[in-house]
């Protein structure tokens, strides 16, 4: 049985982000300080009581910069947490390891970058150096192949679903419907007022068979940051505290990064297993008590295994889970009430943990009715992460 | 529409027409049906159907003794090195007045084989061809040209053996429609453009393999047990003493990805890219090479195949890095059926298995001079190009040849031909790859007769397209009966 002492001990207090957009007109490191700003805003905390950073090994922002500009005086925890978009819920799990073993007293958590007018993901992947490390090494497998970008991984495993499981393109583009349509009623996010049908998504390009267009999440600038800090604390704050039921990270065996393709079978997410055995042993809780959840959709077709490894419907099932509108208002499990990273923006997944807040909150702009438990995890097909956040 | 003839003054179509319905003099074959020539069009189209080749088996078969492969009705008649075109021949006679009115192109566009019985060895084919039709002048892909269809008949004795159509274009050059932009394939990219594969001390026996044109599997040489990608220490048994295999280079298609964006130098789009599983159980991805991504198929078998993509010296500079070889995989050509498919064991809609045929220039050399064909851009690179074309291209009875190979290799050795009917289109040049697909469309349970439509592809598009009829046995004992 895992027992995660910080877990029900710590709680989030503070989400702030910037506006997202395609142009932010700023550097990447005035966007993670102005969304500090606002999550300490939110939380009522002046920015001296700060003394713990935690971010990911991608972020381009050092945390000496960020501190300085907010005028923090001394940091006694900062961590990094590396695998991209598999970061976000790891950022806040060794928040609240930092703040329940009293190394810390708040932390923030952040995530900033102009990744659509900077430096774009989905540009690929193309020349590594000679003599490469072995994190660099790893690419000689694929990109001489011309397998360069995060989407062209994905639609590898995205043919293996659709051959063992049935999965259609159709199944796949419920998920982006279900994004947008909630996309649509949020003023923050991209696709606000966009919606979209089934048939965009059947007639958009495609991008890497089988995936279409539709299927891709965005290119987006902007910052999203998180404080976390004991439950104790966080009830002197302006906020009601949001408390970390569970966070845990996984990752599992014959791990690649995105690239997991020399596995025996390439239809589950073991790392995400790895995670979902955690929340469920450390909360005490299990898929249906969970009202909603943020379930990590940089493209569409892994939405469908992490629904199968936390157990809300069986192996090869998902397909036949989300029809009908059950991943939409009213549905069964809402997914991705704020529009997803699809609909709203990609915050390499941070977007999506203040979206399990304002959902637990009783905030958001597609509130879910009685919301006690919400799931929300971190990026596919790379080591992860995930959260159950609750009520006090 | 019809063009005025220069020299005399009446439409060129109607002087042609005027040949329609005329028959030439019977013209004997220079020699008999012989296994000598049967063997040498089964080596070089790569048929091994033993009825063709092997007495003791075909003389237990259905034929019951040795037979001529159908597709070579209409080779025995031809008048090998020394082609004259004969004025009695009113298709020579067409032909020469085409010619001399400009269109001095000429294509072989449709052959339809129809057969009566099969030839055995030492039968002596007497044939006979009768123009059928001139059509009006047409503008067509390659050019403006007139369409000339005949029938050609072939008997032993008084027995009608079979009939074949054939319809030749005659055009003129530099009158071809212009491809547009998308149908033009554009230059081949160069791969040196791609990606260079990051190399260190981990992966370095790999890409050293690669260069040997060696595909290597890591191997712990303490235990056996193999990885891919490959690890400095055995899991299993601990041991940091590494090596490797060489694979056979078999394998499968475990899965499959199509980028289409971005697109990035050295690569064609829409790029196939396999997950292959090597019969060695490991898999490797890799690119999918000699077929088009309407073939990819989970599962589909592969071989190993290799592209020097980096050359050891770039821009005239040695480049330190040395250089690249990459894996690629091609289908793999399916094992003949030896045994002979049963009509209620087919239905309509059963896909044949996809066949690549590598098209090397002995194939289409070879090809031609099996078929007796000596016209010279079959065969002579030098004047093909004077003629225009980028190379030797293949003749019709080689792509004939190697349809009915596709097909029976499927159908199996006892499968009895009716008819073979082909549409040419894009020539096969050498270095290209023609893809042969196909599929039923019929069955008659009654009297097994079947349909199939087959396809050959290859990088400029549709070389052939057409169908085969056939007779399968309608049950177990019906093959007995014709015993
Ligand atoms: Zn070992």
């Amino acid at each position: 049985m895992t027992a995660h002492r910080y877990a029900g001990a710590t709680a989030i207090a503070g989400i702030g982000a910037t506006e997202f957009s395609k142009r932010s007109g700023r550097s990447e490191l005035q966007l993670a300080v102005e969304a500090c700003t606002a999550a300490l805003d939110d939380a009522g905390l002046e920015p001296h009581r700060v003394n713990g950073l935690s971010t990911f090994t991608m972020e381009t922002n050092p945390e000496n910069e960020v501190m300085r500009s907010l005028g923090i005086p001394e940091l006694t925890h900062f961590s990094r947490i590396h695998f991209g978009g598999g970061a976000p819920c790891g950022t806040v799990q060794f928040a609240a390891m930092a703040v329940n073993e009293g190394v810390a007293d708040y932390v923030l958590c952040y995530r900033a970058f102009n990744e659509r007018s900077g430096r774009r993901f989905g540009a690929g992947v193309q020349e590594r150096p000679a003599g490469a490390t072995a994190e660099e090494a790893q690419f000689a497998w694929t990109s001489p192949y011309g397998l360069l970008t995060p989407a062209s991984w994905v639609a590898m495993f995205a043919t293996r679903l659709m051959h063992e499981y049935g999965v259609t393109s159709e199944d796949f583009g419920r998920v982006a419907v279900a994004d947008r349509r909630h996309a649509a009623t949020n003023p923050a996010a991209h696709f606000y007022g966009a919606p979209i049908t089934l048939e965009d998504h059947q007639e958009s390009r495609f991008i890497v068979e089988p995936l279409h267009l539709l299927d891709c999440c965005q290119e987006t600038d902007g910052g999203q940051a998180l404080l976390v800090t004991t439950l104790e604390r966080a009830r002197d704050l302006r906020q009601a505290p949001v408390v970390v039921e569970a966070a845990a990270q996984g990752m599992a065996d014959d791990q690649q990064m995105m690239r997991s393709f020399f596995r025996d079978s390439l239809v589950g997410l073991p790392e995400m297993g790895v995670c979902a055995r955690q929340m469920w042993e450390t909360s005490g809780l299990g898929p249906d008590d969970i009202q909603t959840a943020v379930i990590y959709d940089h493209f569409t077709p892994f939405v469908l295994p992490q629904l199968e490894e936390f157990g809300f419907c069986g192996r090869g099932e998902a397909k036949d889970f989300i029809t009908g509108g059950a991943i939409e208002i009213g549905g069964r499990l809402p997914l991705n009430t704020h529009g997803g990273q699809l609909g709203e923006a990609y915050l390499h997944g941070m977007n999506g943990i203040a979206e399990g807040v304002r959902q637990v909150r009783g905030t958001s702009v597609n509130q879910v009715g009685g919301v006690d438990h919400v799931l929300v995890t971190a990026g596919t097909g790379v080591p992860t992460s995930a959260l159950v956040l609750g009520r006090e | 529409m019809t063009t005025t003839g220069s020299e005399t003054g009446a439409p060129i179509t109607d002087r042609v027409r005027e040949l329609v319905g005329r028959s030439s003099p019977f013209n004997t074959a220079r020699d008999a049906v012989n296994e000598a020539m049967i063997r040498h069009w089964c080596d070089i189209i790569d048929d091994a159907n033993p009825v063709y080749t092997d007495a003791s088996t075909a003389s237990a078969s259905v034929f019951g003794g040795i037979v001529a492969p159908p597709a070579m009705l209409d080779v025995w008649d031809k008048p090998g090195l020394h082609l004259t075109r004969d004025p009695s021949n009113p298709q020579s006679a067409a032909l020469n007045l085409l010619d001399a009115a400009g269109f001095t192109s000429t294509v072989a566009v449709n052959s339809e084989l129809e057969f009566a019985r099969y030839l055995r060895p030492g039968e002596w084919l007497h044939s006979t061809l009768t123009l059928e039709e001139v059509s009006d002048e047409k503008q067509t892909g390659l050019g403006t040209g007139h369409f000339v269809t005949s029938r050609l008949s072939y008997s032993v004795g008084d027995e009608l053996v079979g009939t074949v159509l054939f319809r030749v274009l005659k055009f003129r050059p530099g009158t071809g429609r212009a491809r547009s932009a998308a149908e033009k394939p554009g230059p081949d990219p160069d791969p040196a453009l791609r990606p260079r594969p990051a190399i260190n001390r981990d992966n370095q026996y790999f890409w050293d393999g690669a260069r040997a044109h060696e595909l290597r599997i890591q191997r712990c040489n303490e235990c056996g047990e193999q990885y891919f990608p490959p690890m400095p220490r055995c899991r299993r048994c601990g041991s940091l003493s590494m090596g490797y295999r060489v694979a056979s280079g078999r394998g499968s298609l475990y899965s499959f990805a199509v980028p289409h964006y971005p697109q990035v130098n050295g690569f064609r789009y829409p790029v196939l890219v396999g997950l292959v599983e090597l019969e060695e159980g490991t898999r490797l991805v890799s690119n999918v090479v000699g077929c088009r991504r309407e073939h990819l198929r989970v599962g589909m078998p592969l071989e190993l195949c290799w592209l020097d993509s980096h050359p050891a010296s770039a821009d005239g500079a040695v480049d330190s890095r040395g250089a690249i070889s990459l894996p690629q995989f091609r289908p793999a050509r399916a094992a003949r059926h030896t045994e002979t498919r049963r009509a209620d064991a087919v239905a309509p809609g059963d896909e044949l298995p996809l066949c690549p045929i590598p098209l090397t220039t002995t194939l289409i050399a070879g090809g031609a001079l099996a078929t007796l064909d000596y016209f010279d851009a079959h065969h002579d690179r030098d004047m093909a190009q004077q003629r225009g074309s980028k190379d030797v291209f293949m003749n019709i009875h080689t792509t004939l040849g190697l349809c009915e190979r596709y097909v029976s290799d499927w159908a199996g050795p006892e499968a009895w031909w009716r008819a073979l009917r082909v549409r040419l289109g894009a020539p096969n040049y050498p270095g290209d790859t023609m893809t042969m697909t196909g599929s039923v469309t019929a069955v008659d349970q009654g009297s097994g007769e079947a349909t199939i439509v087959f396809r050959g592809t290859n990088g400029l598009g549709d070389h052939v397209s057409g169908t085969a009829e056939l007779t399968l046995p309608a049950s177990e004992r019906s093959i007995g009966a014709a015993r």
